[in-house]
């Protein structure tokens, strides 16, 4: 028997933990049992911007990076984070999964740093809740004070919000109070968190999402293990992505019905004018692009593969629907 | 020399925090006024937070303002007293080398990789680091000597003044 | 090697270690640091010392470097900052003057108006050590200054202190609703009527204690008129003012309430230098003490951060809750197992490390068991609070400890504690007893 241990930041609650313990049952299941991983939830070993180091170095033996903490070192998982258009959790996270798996100088750049890929999450699409405020077109957005997530809340800057540093747990308060007018987030966690309670509207931004985070593995730990152990890994990193999908997609139309059943105004953000914000990200995009250029990558090509794997999982869903329908 | 370099020091931390606290009253003032903000106040008041609280760590312990639990203790002979006092300097300076291991390794990686936090000015992660790794040195240099004046102490034959200082009474010694 | 073995070694070599007066911080720091080697060096099975050094390291500095690289814990220092600075700018002294006049008839009164002013502080932070390092910088002198008993007069400010985590805001309750995914605000409004009966609890110990011991408390027998009652409470618009910005700015939507100490700070600065009862000099000497003061304990809590890491690789906590699991005890009997594991732990790891290395097991129990979430949230956060003030790592303590110096040793404040502690007790039999005392604020929203 192979005992692992696990680093996770977050609690053992909600649509991604799920999608967690599904890998962790998963890789026991493909493995007959033979590998069993101890995960240490709630940042207990490892806060999550020490993950790089902290999986590297064998605090954990793999564990959940958070992109974001990482722009240097993560720089090509960044991709996932890009204000780009798609809003699907499950095409997003599929995308992602094979880019980086199958991408030779990102498979390097991590050996560099002793990691090793195994699977992806998503925090899925990014929206925005207002109270006393309601946002149909940019021109809503000049003088709103904004608590926002990396580069959708720059956009938004750049169309004259007011971003306020605050936590999306303190956002409650924020709102309630009047020091925020918005909150950018996902629709999951508004109802987590009971944000309907203070929300008049919520914007479905009909954009991109939060894609950068998943688990990564020490390379030596990895390395050391059976050729049949690593696939078990790879297969159960795959299927944590169909996991989270489901529970995630599901999640996200159930507090958009209790936003409803709570009188908080649904709007779909016009397509013209979620085009304005895609045009204005487009700085984030190319910025990126240098980054990864710094960093020895091609980034354009790789971003010309991103966007070729989100067409190409678009369609296997309109084809064949959700793993989970079929 | 050293005690000076310690108050040099103290006089960075203090700047620290009055750095951290005129950041924020600035960014809330700019928010409520016209509508404005720092860039990246968030990062820039972590790094100073780093500076505020490591940087004093010498002169803290120059000043045996760790605290100790002595109910047991100071019910022993004098003599075994001074030993404990040595004893537990020198766990601190054991204590210390794991830290300044790593923080020693976390400062040429982070300067050599050019790691940097997200944000709108990209802010380098080094400087704070190399301030933890400053900081946590120069408490482990007082550590030492103090360990050699302490064990000088006792040979001579003399006893350990080891009752730590309240922070006014501290002050008024470093005036 | 059984990390449970391990784990258990150490909390026996921390204990003994303090015993013989080996500072807390180092005591934490080397302790946590022998034992994760210990575990990392035999996670293959034999032992493999050098294979053990880059994860100890690497664990150690990131868990101490990431506490203090924060900025919501920013907010320490500067209340800190805030109780230094109102001090020299003859802020806080006024406040006791009036205190004195207004209660000069009520035995202990000053150290009563200490933990209301607790309570009122409660309000405006989310942490129990921001409280107490502001309340033990403003509150422990002056009644020193007054001829308290020492035990009475710093051991009413720790438990106080302690007040900052039960009632809202509360960065403790945050946790634990992302633990449990239960609504934040809920948790707030049942915090609310805990912490009043907690309040009143300590209020009821300084009356007694006052009334069994009569010099514990010396009554300023000075003739009193009205009118210099009044002056007393004008002369104290300073600080009221700034209590008003503080609470308008936060509940006003101005500011949040790490912002809030910033703030505050500013605003004593500009009513020192205005009233010139505050020079340049006297500002940068209460910076100055602000360092000293937060460095030794933040030094204290990034080492217990350490140390929390260490004992969630020792595996101890999900073997205490899989022996209560499986025993499978009665709902009462559960919930006093689940006090005595809360009561052991706080004795040696800080709120915020115990939550996370319990509460992924602990709830799903306690769900089964069909226990109110947001009430097993307000009991678990009072055992929690009662950690910061039990021996021998209590960072509350320490804090008031840092503020009096060599004028008043640890264990006469432990030895204060006490009777706090009896108190806190039997609120928490209270809340145990009658959820409804948590839940009739949120049921009624
Ligand atoms: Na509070
Ligand atoms: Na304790």
């Amino acid at each position: 028997e192979i005992r692992l241990i696990l680093g996770e930041p977050g609690p053992n609650r909600g649509a991604r933990a799920a999608a967690m313990q599904h890998f962790v049952d998963e890789v026991s299941a493909r493995t007959d049992g033979e590998v069993v991983i101890d995960v240490q939830w709630g940042g207990a070993l490892f806060k999550a911007n020490a993950a790089v180091g902290a999986i590297a170095d064998g605090v954990a033996d793999l564990g959940t990076i958070i992109g974001v903490y990482f722009p240097q070192e993560m720089v090509a998982y960044g991709i996932a984070d890009l204000p780009l258009v798609n809003a699907d959790s499950w095409v997003g996270m599929r995308a992602t999964d094979a880019l980086i798996r199958n991408s030779e100088p990102i498979q390097a750049s991590l050996a560099n740093q002793n990691l090793v890929y195994l699977g992806t999450f998503t925090t899925s699409e990014v929206n925005i809740g207002c109270k006393d405020a309601a946002i149909r077109s940019v021109e809503d957005i000049e003088g709103l004070k904004v608590r926002g997530v990396g580069a959708y809340g720059d956009t938004f800057r750049d169309y004259g919000a007011n971003m306020v540093p605050m936590s999306i747990y303190d956002a409650y308060q924020g709102l309630d109070t009047g020091l925020l007018d918005c909150s950018q987030g996902y629709s999951y966690a508004v109802g987590a968190l009971r944000q309907e309670e203070v929300m008049t509207s919520y914007t479905l931004l009909n954009w991109g999402q939060v894609g950068a985070l998943g688990i990564f593995m020490n390379k030596d730990v990895y390395d050391g293990l059976s050729p049949d152990i690593q696939t078990a890994l790879a297969e159960a990193g795959v299927s944590m992505a169909d996991k989270l999908g489901e529970l995630i997609t599901a999640d996200n139309e159930a507090a958009i019905e209790k936003m409803r059943g709570a009188g908080v105004e649904i709007i779909a953000l016009d397509t013209a004018e979620r085009d304005k914000l895609v045009e204005r990200g487009e700085t984030y995009v190319t910025e990126w692009i240098a980054q990864a250029g710094g960093a020895g990558l091609d980034g354009q090509a790789l971003l010309d593969s991103y966007n070729d794997l989100l067409v190409k999982y678009a369609e296997e869903r309109d084809a064949q629907g959700y793993p989970w329908t079929r | 020399m050293l005690k000076r370099f310690e108050q040099f020091l103290l006089d960075l931390a203090a700047a620290a925090v009055a750095g951290l606290c005129l950041l924020i009253t600035v960014s809330v003032v700019l928010r409520a006024t016209v509508n404005s903000g720092i860039p990246d106040t968030v990062v820039l008041v972590a790094e100073l937070m780093v500076a505020a609280i490591t940087l004093p760590l010498a002169a803290a312990t120059l000043a045996r303002a760790h605290i100790v639990i002595e109910l047991l203790a100071q019910n022993l002979p004098r003599r075994v007293q001074d030993w404990l006092v040595v004893l537990g300097s020198v766990i601190g300076l054991l204590a210390l080398l794991p830290l300044l291991y790593a923080g020693w390794h976390e400062v040429s990686k982070t300067f050599a990789s050019g790691s940097y936090y997200f944000g709108q000015l990209n802010l380098p992660k080094w400087p704070g680091r190399l301030i933890f790794l400053v900081g946590l040195g120069f408490c482990w240099l007082r550590l030492l000597i103090m360990v050699v004046g302490d064990l000088r102490t006792i040979l001579r034959g003399d006893h350990i003044d080891a009752s730590g200082g309240s922070t006014k009474e501290m002050m008024a010694e470093q005036e | 090697m059984d990390g449970t073995v391990v784990g258990l070694v150490a909390f026996a070599s921390v204990i003994g270690l303090l015993a013989i007066r080996v500072p807390i911080a180092f005591t934490l720091a080397l302790v946590a640091a022998l034992g994760s080697f210990v575990i990392y060096a035999f996670r293959t099975g034999d032992f493999t010392p050098w294979r053990a050094l880059r994860p100890t390291s690497s664990m150690v500095f990131s868990n101490s470097f990431d506490l203090i690289h924060s900025y919501d814990l920013s907010m320490i220092p500067l209340f800190v900052a805030l109780g230094h600075i109102a001090y020299r700018a003859d802020i806080t002294t006024r406040i006791y003057h009036a205190a004195r006049v207004w209660l000069t008839h009520v035995p202990g009164g000053v150290a009563m108006a200490s933990v209301v002013g607790c309570g009122g502080f409660s309000a405006i932070t989310g942490s129990s050590i921001a409280c107490a390092s502001t309340m033990g910088r403003i509150c422990t002198p002056e009644m020193l200054r007054m001829g308290y008993d020492k035990r009475l007069a710093t051991a009413s400010v720790a438990a106080g202190g302690t007040l900052g985590s039960l009632i809202p805001p509360s960065v403790l309750f945050i946790i634990y609703g992302i633990f449990t995914e239960t609504s934040i605000s809920a948790l707030f409004l049942a915090g609310i009527l805990p912490g009043l009966i907690s309040l009143l609890g300590f209020l009821l110990v300084i009356w007694i204690w006052v009334w069994r011991d009569p010099d514990a408390a010396p009554v300023y027998d000075q003739k009193v008129t009205m009118g210099d009652r009044m002056r007393a409470a004008l002369d104290a618009w300073p600080a009221i003012a700034l209590f008003v910005i503080i609470v308008g700015g936060i509940y006003g939507g101005i500011f949040t309430a790490t912002e809030a100490a910033a703030i505050c700070v500013s605003a004593a600065v500009l009513i020192g230098f205005a009233q010139r009862t505050l020079t340049l000099r006297a500002l940068w000497e209460s910076l100055r003490e602000t360092c000293i003061q937060t460095a030794s304990i933040f030094f204290i809590a990034a080492a217990a951060k350490i140390f929390v890491a260490f004992i969630a690789l020792t595996g101890v906590a999900p073997a205490i809750v899989g022996a209560v699991t499986e025993a499978q005890l009665s709902p009462a009997v559960l919930l006093l197992a689940i006090a005595v594991i809360y009561l052991l732990l706080g004795m040696f790891l800080d709120p915020i490390g115990i939550m996370v290395l319990t509460l992924p097991l602990m709830i799903p129990l306690v769900e089964g068991y069909g226990f109110d979430l947001i009430w097993f949230g307000v009991v678990v956060i009072k055992l929690l609070e009662i950690g910061l003030i039990t021996p021998p790592v209590g960072l509350n303590v320490f804090v008031i400890a840092n503020v009096v110096g060599r004028e008043v040793p640890i264990d006469r404040i432990f030895a204060g504690i006490l009777r706090f502690l009896t108190i806190d007790v039997l609120v928490l039999i209270l809340i145990m007893s009658f959820p409804i005392i948590s839940l009739l604020i949120p049921g009624s929203m």
